[in-house]
């Protein structure tokens, strides 16, 4: 079986003075995740490391870079799955860890649950020896003068993904080579959101099982939501799309790397 | 003498010219009465001798039949089912004790009434399961709301979700403590913030904002829970066959007189779970879903199962491909016990008023009530009806 791994860093209208950069990141994401599968080493680890490269890079909305709630801090959601058992692991509304996603494979690997959250969720990956950065450390100085200008969080959801300036999720799909898939989500989430506010990361089988297209379009005309997907399926057939100003998406399938931002867009070059 | 000839219209049809051995009145007979074959003869009348006495199988459905004078044909009046409203009530797919069954039952029937009583009274389906799953939640024999499991610390911490079909709005909190409905949080959620779902202190925060009085934590917590909290203290314990060892979370689905669909859930989770466990009950797809084009689940079971097959968006699905609502309940089910080996059970409906109560766990309380009929159940197989006037 031919790997595959698809990654994006967000869908929304991403400003041309973060297009290079967000452009350059998931080609590197999906550069660092192709070379795990190139190992041997399964679909997870290789969406598990595609993701780790997005959250530590302070373009994108999750990890560093995350965007902060009303009161100022930096609230993180991920998810991540591992389509041979349907084993699935999650966090929501965690604090001060560098990688969510990380700590989403430990609450799927050891605990007996899918998701934990806030508090308890910071508690385990204590006990899990994570590592912890202050929230001072995740926010950059950019997301801290937006977080100042909205303040009052007057604007819409809505309008925040069909128009603007908001920073999204970042995720990960994969095949390796034995026929497996996996996903991974993270994301820090909507700027002045309320404290507490869990997206649609940390739940599963969004976005991925259904037809990405069909599934946009549908989400358009019923309830009026922008949005972009990446999908990946057993036979290594591949998909991103949006229905936003643009998402920053990067595939190698082994041939190629595949690159776009802009809708329609598709460039290719040597992996 | 012959039949006389008829002047006017001819009355083919004489109501009174008929009687009905077995007692019955010879006019209307409804409900279960007329299930049973009935031996029927002619009344003699001052123009006719009377023909010979007949059996007469009704179909299961016929609510009153007459006989033809001439013919001697019986014409059933096959009354087209009232469908809506609707209400279908789960409280907990697992095994229960055979000393906390009774109350189970009692208390998925009255919740079923309730949430009834404000649908034929012309209220949405939301606000018919938000009622039922509040009375749930009030009574401690279930696990949400007041008398809801204790996590390993034994502190009480709850999820709940509400999702409207017309709109799609959905709500939900997780990990909540110190409120003692949940389910009225959640809402709140859906009608006055802009997401969907606030977590742990975040939600307590937002309760707090919307008056809701906090309470004791005491007032949550039964002898029962505690107990079963301190067996599972022990390290040899596995909470999950303990899990199924009750019943667990509760839930309702309806569909209005206007045929919007609406679904509730809500649960104290898992026993000695985690701090901060969140199960799949608050998050939408997996512990329900509700849209007026497809149907509404409300689900219950091993929430980590549930979690990975999302079950409730699952069992939709099925029902978008044309299945029935019955069908799609078993084909989810089936799945969500062969692929990741989860026991559960789910209450459906679709906006027309066709309806399920399926499980694949030992038992599930459930009630259903549709047409002035209260429908209930506990064990595979079982369904028993009433009217739903009758107070039990």
């Amino acid at each position: 079986m031919k790997p595959v791994i698809v990654v994006h860093g967000g869908a929304w209208a991403v400003p041309d003075e973060l297009s290079k950069a967000s452009v350059d990141g998931v080609k590197a994401a999906a550069r660092a995740g192709f070379a795990v599968l190139e190992k041997g080493a399964s679909a997870l680890d290789a969406v598990e490391a595609a993701v780790r490269a997005l959250e530590d890079n302070p373009v994108f909305d999750a990890g560093h870079g995350a965007v902060q709630n009303t009161a100022g801090e930096v609230e993180l959601d991920a998810i991540i799955m591992d389509g041979s058992t349907l084993a699935s692991g999650a966090v929501s509304s965690v604090r001060n860890i560098a990688n969510p996603i990380t700590l989403a494979r430990a609450v799927m690997e050891q605990t007996e649950h899918a998701m934990l959250t806030d508090r308890g969720a910071n508690l385990f990956a204590e006990k899990m020896g994570l590592p912890t950065v202050t929230t001072e450390d995740l926010v950059t100085e950019t997301e801290r003068r937006e977080w100042e200008r909205q303040k009052s969080y007057a604007v819409g959801v809505k309008e925040l993904f069909n128009k603007q300036w908001v920073h999204d999720t970042v995720g990960a799909v994969a095949l390796d080579s034995h026929g497996n898939v996996a996903c991974a989500t993270s994301t820090g989430g909507i700027r002045h959101k309320m404290v507490g506010r869990v997206g649609d990361s940390p739940i599963i089988g969004q976005g991925v099982t259904e037809a990405v297209k069909k599934a946009l379009k549908y989400m358009g005309e019923r309830v009026q939501g922008g949005g972009g997907a990446i999908a990946v399926c057993p036979s290594g057939q591949w998909a991103a799309n949006f229905t936003t100003k643009r998402m920053a998406w990067a595939c190698v399938d082994g041939e190629a790397l595949h690159y776009g931002l802009n809708p329609k867009e598709e460039f290719q070059e040597a992996p | 003498m012959g039949p006389q000839p008829l002047k006017r219209a001819p009355p083919l049809v004489r109501r009174r010219a008929l009687s009905f051995e077995n007692g019955g009145s010879p006019d209307v007979h409804t409900g279960s009465f007329l299930l049973s074959p009935i031996v029927v003869s002619w009344r003699r009348t001052s123009h006719h001798p009377p023909p010979a006495p007949r059996v007469f199988h009704p179909p299961s459905s016929c609510m009153s039949a007459v006989l033809c004078f001439k013919c001697q044909s019986v014409l059933c009046q096959v009354p087209v089912k009232v469908m809506l409203p609707v209400i279908v009530i789960h409280g907990g797919a697992g095994h229960i004790p055979k000393e906390r069954a009774q109350l189970s039952c009692a208390g998925v029937r009255e919740a079923a009434r309730g949430g009834y009583g404000i649908l034929r009274a012309s209220g949405s389906a939301m606000d018919a399961v938000v009622e039922a799953v509040t009375m749930l939640e009030n009574n401690p024999a279930y696990n949400a709301g007041r008398g809801s499991v204790l996590n390993v610390k034994g502190e009480v911490e709850m999820d709940a979700i509400v999702m409207d079909g017309r709109t799609l709005d959905s709500g939900a909190v997780s990990a909540v403590r110190r409120v003692a409905n949940p389910v009225q949080l959640a809402r709140l959620v859906m009608e006055k913030t802009k997401h969907l779902c606030l977590t742990a202190e975040g939600a307590s925060q937002f309760a707090r904002a919307m008056g809701i009085p906090e309470v004791p934590e005491e007032s949550l917590i039964t002898d029962y829970a505690r107990m079963r909290w301190k067996k599972n203290l022990a390290p040899d314990a596995n909470p999950v066959e303990c899990q199924m060892g009750k019943m667990g979370t509760v839930g309702a689905v309806a569909v209005d007189t206007e045929g919007n669909v609406a679904c509730a859930t809500s649960t104290g989770g898992m026993i000695n779970k985690m701090e901060g466990r969140v199960g799949d009950t608050p998050c939408i797809g997996c512990g329900g879903y509700a849209d007026n084009k497809v149907g509404a689940v409300s689900p219950t079971g091993h929430g980590e199962a549930i979690m990975k097959v999302t079950l409730s968006r699952l069992i939709l699905f099925h029902m978008e491909q044309g299945r029935s609502a019955e069908e799609a309940s078993d084909l989810g089910l089936a799945y969500m016990k062969e692929r990741v080996q989860g026991l559960g059970g789910v209450v459906t409906v679709d906006p027309k008023g066709a309806w399920a109560a399926r499980f694949s766990s030992l038992q599930m309380a459930w009630a259903a009530v549709q047409d002035e009929q209260l429908h209930y159940g506990l064990y595979a197989g079982e369904h028993f009806t009433e009217s739903a006037q009758e107070q039990s």
